[in-house]
């Protein structure tokens, strides 16, 4: 954190140093940014950076100022329109939209903080290029310029269209959502029509509150205990059932090694989401499954043993609570197992061998081998995937949404806030944007998954970044 | 005696889960080739056997179903996507395992964390910006939307590209060799498993991604869809009765396209899951 | 520092696009701000005088071809048939050159889509009478001020177009008046007495080893019930729903239709199942009835064959007295955008499409019922049995006025009582009625 600081002191002292003791030239860069360039014969690089600045002004006076300034309110015209009945032609009043301010007003901070650091390294660079004529050392022509991108800085080359990939779909969007958790964006303040504004900490409020008709609290907290319960089930059941299939089929003395391994494989052509939708249909109330179990009577004699109510003539597969919860996680682990397998057969196979056989020669049993070499091997190098499948499975979409679409629940506490007993967050947040326009709640629990999956993964990935494991292994 | 007992139980082990790994499947295969339009929920194989749903599918696209038009939209934002979204992983990956500047390990964690953010919520906020830019409702949108945020998975990548030797990048610098030679040069052509990992995934997500295209793709008419959103429409509560047959097919002939692609770089794809760990 | 060049340069070309971009979309009809009180005036005069005029006017102005796009159902026989009536709409208005887009547009999801982006939505879309609050909620229909080729208010029931008014005002032109549900049933299987009564029904498929369908744990068609005995649920003024389904001094107690809800749920009979199901059984021969709506007809039509017959709601049994189940009546209704580019031509094809002829069409094509009065009492619509059904049951069905709180909670409810596991039906119907009325 020091360190932190202190580089921002003298990031700023280095700007006042070159202010006050620049020449002429340099001190001109304050107004045309290229000027310093100029002084020391860096002309196209001049031309180029000044050219920056006048985009930079442009954009700024021409677009973005405008909805800069209205941030503070997002907007006061509504909107209104007239109809004139005897030419049937519309008029519209210059009306407020509260969703383009808040984005263009967004990307109108971003690209003004970006020319502000942008401006204050142009004035350090320029001074140090002042320092360095003086010192009579060379400088670079625009031709050498260019050829470092290629070498030395070639990094910035590498990383400039990516980042600029990320500000688009990623950086904006997280900013604009982020910033929607504070406003009152949900379906009584719908832009274009409606304007929403700023209300604080209120949304923060409700997610915990818990009356009898604000239900978020009760809701939040069991599907969050849900979310984690189904992440964790469902990362390791796949996780474990890959390697011990991928185990078994390897074994020496499983014949056909190839053509189990294809059968498995089979599965993963076919898109997860058709098989998903296939197999919702097929395990549903009234599904294949349902009609042969009845007519083999198994559905009954469940129904003796009490695991399906008497009231019901079929087994709610993915329709009641529990079963429906046992049932994703399996036909998760269908979904997941044979990936896993197939990664898991290109690690075992690179297993070094003489661990193994001296292991044996000591005589240790299959089972011992298994926990004290293998299972540890895999564990080293799966680790960092194990909890990218973390993450991914607590912003499972796909699997809940796609098997659980017909589900109804029973709690009214859960209905009262539009969740349901199998949403995980990111399904519910799903319905609360799509069905509801309650894009502000929906914001306040997509923060929370945010902190949530942010923390899991710094814990782990910053040991693995942190450590020198790279330098290791080159 | 003993033994070839369980010889026989392993292989009957296996023999049953393989049975429950592919009844999906097969139930899929047998209802692509149904007479019976709709979901057949009493009997397992059809009862009136057809090719009709594929003649569907390919020769007579009507207002729900144009599958040659999704087909031909899925193909190519795949194929776009899948070339922008390798390169940009490739690219990061070298920034971040080959170089060393100021500011990569922060650099590195932001990325990490910056994927963390649930995709299905920013989405609307996508859409805007997309609209703002002129994109919304094309393909190319798509195309945008999925590669242009690709360089965050560049991790997987990275560790590959940490496997190759420092003292083969070394050697070649001495010789004279730029930075942009010894990636295109030296380095790429060593990472083969893990650019066919890297196409093999980012040419399958937008086969697989309807929530995403069925907000972007404004257009009502079949003809503008992909692959991922027709089918999905396909079993919507109006239509699956009249299509579910029609669905099934569809999901057989998108599987084709994977086979084959899975086929050929089998070998390569295991490689790159692990290879990059495992080298090390 | 050359290369944060090289990357503000690529900055500043992503900016300029965006720039660009926004131009274009920031600037659509920025004709300028007008007076709202004299077209207020005018709104009145317009009615009374020729309106003529004012199409003579909007053909005048109108440059260069007219874009317009309509969502309308995906099904094969309402697209043909919105096709077949978009180019009589061209000839009619030959002068003009039109560009129209017909999009295939699930009901169902017409308002979450319209919604999304009411500026790239459709200039015309149709959708069912549920969605009309929350659309105009969000400001995404644009009101009928005015008609210029007939008068929705004397070619439609009133309460049609109570049914498509909020607060007086006219948001949308009605269609069809079909959207209501009946029961379906096979006249080989069950005899009219049969299908006059649940008890009767039950009993009878209980007999042939047959099945009765609804979707009781549906919110739309539980209404049925607490309707049918007098319980009330509606939207109030204030936007929040009035419901009573858990009184007791009426003269059926809530509790006591929630248990009679349940008595008929127990029998083995009945299905609890939604319309695809439904259909799927009907065709399999285990379903000889089921409550569904004019969507089902073909389905049912085809499963019954020459037994093909529908009738209206069963009465159901509550203390030992029969009475008569409700419904919601439904409509579907053509709305044009407030954001449409081109609101007078969308306006005039709005009507074109739910004109008398128009709507016999489509009524023919879809199978569905004609909201306009005339339409449909013309022989070829009004001898359809589903249609008769539907007009049998008008006499208790009611106009649906119902808040957004009101489906998930009655959706609990009505799992909870096809279930039947419930201890107490007093305090389920306290909590659901406390969800519905929040």
């Amino acid at each position: 954190m020091k360190k932190f600081l202190n580089a921002a002191k003298n990031y700023f002292v280095d700007f006042g140093k070159a202010v006050i003791h620049g020449n002429l030239w340099t001190k001109s860069s304050l107004v045309v940014m290229g000027a310093g360039f100029w002084g020391c014969g860096q002309y196209i690089k001049g031309i180029l950076v000044t050219a920056m600045e006048i985009l930079f002004f442009a954009v700024t006076f021409g677009f973005s100022l405008e909805y800069i300034r209205k941030l503070g309110t997002l907007g006061t015209v509504q909107r209104e329109e007239t109809l004139d009945l005897t030419t049937l032609t519309k008029t519209v009043n210059d009306y407020d939209n509260s969703l383009l301010i808040l984005l263009c007003g967004i990307i109108g901070i971003l690209f003004l903080v970006i020319f502000v650091l942008f401006y204050i390294s142009n004035m350090k660079r320029v001074y140090a290029l002042e320092l360095e004529k003086k010192a009579d050392r060379h400088i670079n022509t625009f031709r050498e310029d260019l050829r470092e991108l290629i070498n030395g800085k070639f990094h910035i080359t590498l990383l400039t269209l990516p980042s600029l990939g990320v500000f688009l779909i990623n950086i904006i969007p997280i900013l604009f959502m982020i910033c929607i958790a504070f406003t009152n964006y949900d379906m009584d303040h719908q832009p274009p029509t409606y304007l929403f504004t700023w209300v604080g900490l209120e949304n923060f409020k409700m997610l915990v509150t818990s009356t009898t008709t604000v239900t978020f609290g009760y809701v939040f907290i069991r599907i969050l205990l849900w979310t984690l319960l189904w992440a964790f089930l469902a990362t390791f059941s796949t996780y474990f059932g890959g390697i011990l299939l991928a185990k078994f089929i390897n074994d020496k003395k499983t014949k056909w090694k190839k053509l189990w391994r294809t059968l498995f494989v089979i599965t993963i052509a076919i898109p997860q989401f058709i098989t998903l939708l296939l197999v919702g249909k097929m395990f549903g109330d009234y599904g294949i499954i349902n009609s042969l179990y009845n007519k083999a009577g198994i559905t009954s004699f469940l129904q003796d043993i009490g695991l399906v109510s008497k009231g019901l003539s079929y087994i709610p597969f993915l329709s009641k609570p529990g079963w429906a919860h046992v049932m994703v996680v399996l036909i998760n682990i269908w979904v997941g197992v044979p990936f896993q397998m197939l990664s898991a057969t290109g690690i075992l196979m690179n297993i070094p061998e003489e661990q193994m056989e001296s292991a044996k020669i000591d005589g240790a049993s299959e089972a011992q081998i298994f926990w004290k070499i293998t299972m540890p091997y895999m564990l080293f190098v799966t680790g960092p995937s194990l909890i990218t499948a973390f993450i991914a499975n607590i912003n499972n979409f796909n699997v809940i949404y796609l098997l659980t679409s017909d589900y109804v629940t029973s709690n009214m506490k859960f209905a009262n806030s539009n969740a349901k007993e199998m949403d995980l967050l990111i399904t519910w947040l799903f319905t609360l944007t799509n069905d509801y326009s309650n894009y502000k709640m929906a914001s306040v629990i997509g923060i929370c998954v945010f902190v949530i999956c942010a923390v899991c993964t710094l814990i782990s990935f910053s040991r693995m970044i942190a450590g020198n494991r790279e330098e290791e292994l080159q | 005696m003993k033994k070839t007992l369980g010889m026989i139980m392993r292989h009957l082990f296996l023999a049953v889960l393989a049975l429950i790994w592919l009844i999906p499947v097969v139930w899929l295969f047998v209802t692509s080739l149904s007479a019976y339009k709709g979901i057949n929920t009493m009997h397992f194989f059809p009862t009136k056997w057809s090719m009709d749903n594929y003649a569907q599918l390919f020769f007579r696209p009507d207002t729900v179903a144009n599958f040659p038009a999704w087909f031909k939209n899925s193909m190519l934002i795949g194929v776009f996507s899948c070339m922008i979204s390798t390169i940009f992983v490739l690219m990061v990956a070298y920034a971040m395992s080959c170089m060393r500047f100021q500011g990569r390990k922060a650099l590195m964690s932001f990325a990490i964390i910056l994927g963390m953010f649930p995709g299905v919520l920013s989405m609307i906020a996508i859409y805007f910006v997309m609209k703002l830019i002129g994109l919304s409702n094309s393909l190319t949108g798509l195309v945008v939307i999925y590669s242009a945020g690709s360089g965050l998975g560049y991790l997987i990548c990275k560790g590959f590209f940490d496997t190759i030797p420092a003292s083969l990048r070394e050697s070649a610098k001495l010789e004279g060799a730029s930075e942009l030679t010894i990636f295109t040069k030296i380095v790429i052509p060593l990472s083969k498993p893990i650019i066919v990992y890297t196409v093999i995934n980012s040419f399958l997500s937008p086969w697989m991604d309807f929530v995403m295209a069925k907000l972007m793709i404004r257009s009502k008419d079949p003809a503008d869809w992909t692959v991922a959103m027709g089918l999905f429409n396909l079993v919507q509560r109006t239509l699956v009765g009249n299509y579910f047959s029609v669905f099934c097919a569809g999901g057989i002939i998108v599987a084709i396209p994977i086979s084959v692609l899975f086929v050929i770089m089998q070998r390569f794809y295991v490689e790159g899951i692990t290879g990059g760990a495992v080298k090390g | 520092m050359k290369k944060k060049i090289v990357s503000l340069i690529l900055v500043s070309a992503v900016m300029t696009s965006m720039l660009c971009g926004c131009g274009s979309t920031d600037t659509p009809a920025t004709e300028e701000v007008s007076q709202t009180e004299t077209t207020q005036q005018e709104t009145q005069e317009t009615q009374e005088t020729g309106s003529t005029d004012a199409i003579a006017n909007l053909i005048a102005a109108t440059e260069g071809p007219v874009d317009l796009t309509v969502w309308c159902s995906e099904t094969e026989a309402y697209q043909k048939a919105v096709a077949e009536l978009v180019e009589d709409f061209k000839a009619e208005y030959s002068d003009v050159e039109f560009n129209i887009t017909i999009g295939a547009e699930s009901e169902a999801n017409c308002k979450d889509d319209v919604l999304a982006d009411v500026e790239a939505a459709a200039d015309l879309f149709v959708f069912p009478d549920d969605q009309l609050l929350e659309l105009v909620n969000a400001g995404a229909l644009q009101s009928v001020d005015a008609t210029f080729t007939y008068d929705p208010h004397k070619t439609n029931a009133g309460t049609t177009v109570e049914a498509a008014s909020v607060d007086g005002t006219l948001y949308a032109y009605p269609l069809t008046a079909s959207n209501g549900y009946f029961l379906f049933y096979d006249k080989n299987a069950l005899t009219e007495e049969d299908v006059s009564s649940w008890d009767n029904l039950l009993a009878a498929a209980e007999e042939q080893g047959k099945t009765v369908g609804m979707e009781v744990s549906g919110a739309w068609y539980l209404y049925g019930f607490f309707a049918g005995a007098g319980l009330d649920m509606y939207l109030g003024d204030d936007g929040k729903n009035i419901c009573n389904w858990n009184a007791e001094d009426t003269k059926y107690a809530g509790a006591d239709v929630a248990e009679a809800i349940t008595e008929i749920c127990k029998n083995p009979a009945m299905v609890n199942c939604v319309n695809e199901d439904a259909q799927a059984f009907a065709l399999n021969g285990e379903m000889i009835a089921d409550v569904n709506g004019t969507w089902a007809t073909n389905a049912f039509e085809e499963a019954y064959g020459d037994g093909y017959a529908a009738v209206k709601l069963p009465t159901f049994s509550v203390n030992g007295e029969q009475v008569q189940m409700g419904s919601f009546a439904g409509y579907k209704f053509v709305g044009v955008n407030a954001y449409s580019d081109n609101t007078g031509w969308a306006m005039l094809l709005a009507e074109f499409l739910t004109n008398e002829t128009s709507q016999t069409k489509i009524g023919v094509a879809t199978g569905e019922g004609p909201a306009n009065t005339v339409a449909a009492s013309s022989a070829e619509i009004a001898s359809a049995p589903a249609l008769a059904a539907l007009a049998e049951q008008a006499e208790y069905a009611d106009l649906q006025r119902v808040g957004d709180n009101y489906w998930s909670p009655a959706a609990t409810l009505g799992e909870a009582l096809v279930e039947g596991n419930y201890t107490d039906a007093q305090t389920l119907l306290d909590e659901a009625v406390e969800g519905i009325t929040q």
